[in-house]
């Protein structure tokens, strides 16, 4: 088990030794920028992208409440109330509720 | 680890002076690709990795709290860009490898080997015989054996860049070693 250890302690220095630090080509620095450049590139268009989608969000939301729900808005379905109803009907239930159930009279 | 620049020059490149950015780049460079080319062991990709962080340097060097804690926070950033590039080829590796009969693949590794005959065998030797060992582990156990055992970081310079205790770090390196350990005693 030692053994096998130091022979591994050993292949790590010369793996050390195997792999210098290599020579950057000329083109590593430009091409850096050019990346950095092509990652600003991008935010600015998904802001510029962004800050339209905000816009055009605002606008339809003004324009949905100025124009279109004034016009769209309804009359209530119901403008009297179920006894009012009753009462123009002329029914005889509408007597039924307001003497209270009683219509002994009305048989006289 | 030796600092190589002025932590005046770092407080500059933070506040976004280009040039002072750019002294950094040049600084630093050839360390740094040095720690991915053995971090990765694949010559072709190193440069990709090397501008990948110094772009992720760029873009977050404004988080960064003071100049002093500049070269482990460079270390973090490499250490993570060499992560996913292993975690992709390990992917990429694996879907590629099950398309391939074992004959194709036999003859893929002997026709590479052919090539490889003009470079320095000796090199060649050792360093794939320790890609192969490593590849036999995982990621995380891979670069950290290879920040402590090649790069010869201390556990106090690991400390700051794992931002785990001394003994944390102490308990994954035992385990870490021991499992390449186990996988040097199976292939000799």
């Amino acid at each position: 088990m030692d053994r096998m250890e130091d022979k591994l302690d050993s292949l790590w220095a010369e793996y050390r030794q195997a792999c210098p630090d290599p020579e950057p080509s000329p083109n590593f620095i430009p091409q850096v920028w050019q990346r950095i450049e092509a990652r600003r590139r991008a935010t600015s268009s998904l802001r510029h992208w962004a800050e339209a989608c905000v816009v055009a969000a605002l606008s339809l939301t003004l324009l949905i409440a100025t124009f279109l729900i004034p016009r769209y808005q309804r009359q209530p379905v119901y403008q009297l109330t179920y006894a009012d109803v009753l009462a123009e009907a002329d029914s005889p239930d509408y007597t039924v509720i307001i003497t209270g159930g009683d219509t002994r009279g009305d048989t006289r | 680890m030796a600092v190589l620049i002025e932590f005046e020059l770092i407080e500059r490149a933070r506040g976004g002076d280009e040039s002072a950015f750019n002294q950094v780049l040049q600084a630093y460079r050839k360390r740094i690709l040095g720690t991915i080319a053995r971090l990765i062991g694949k010559p072709e990709d190193v440069e990709d990795v090397g501008q990948e962080v110094f772009l992720r340097l760029y873009y977050s060097l404004d988080q960064l709290r003071t100049p002093e804690v500049f070269e482990p926070w460079l270390y973090r950033l490499t250490v993570n860009a060499a992560y996913d590039y292993l975690r992709r080829q390990r992917r990429r590796h694996e879907s590629r490898m099950s398309d391939l009969s074992e004959q194709q693949v036999m003859m893929a590794d002997a026709s590479a080997g052919g090539k490889r005959s003009k470079e320095d065998a000796d090199h060649t030797r050792v360093r794939e015989q320790l890609q192969s060992l490593l590849d036999k582990v995982s990621t995380e156990d891979r670069v950290l054996l290879v920040l402590k055992e090649v790069e010869g970081l201390s556990l106090k310079e690991l400390e700051k860049i794992y931002k785990v205790n001394e003994n944390a770090l102490k308990v994954r390196l035992f385990r870490a070693r021991q499992r390449v350990l186990k996988a040097y005693e199976s292939e000799s």
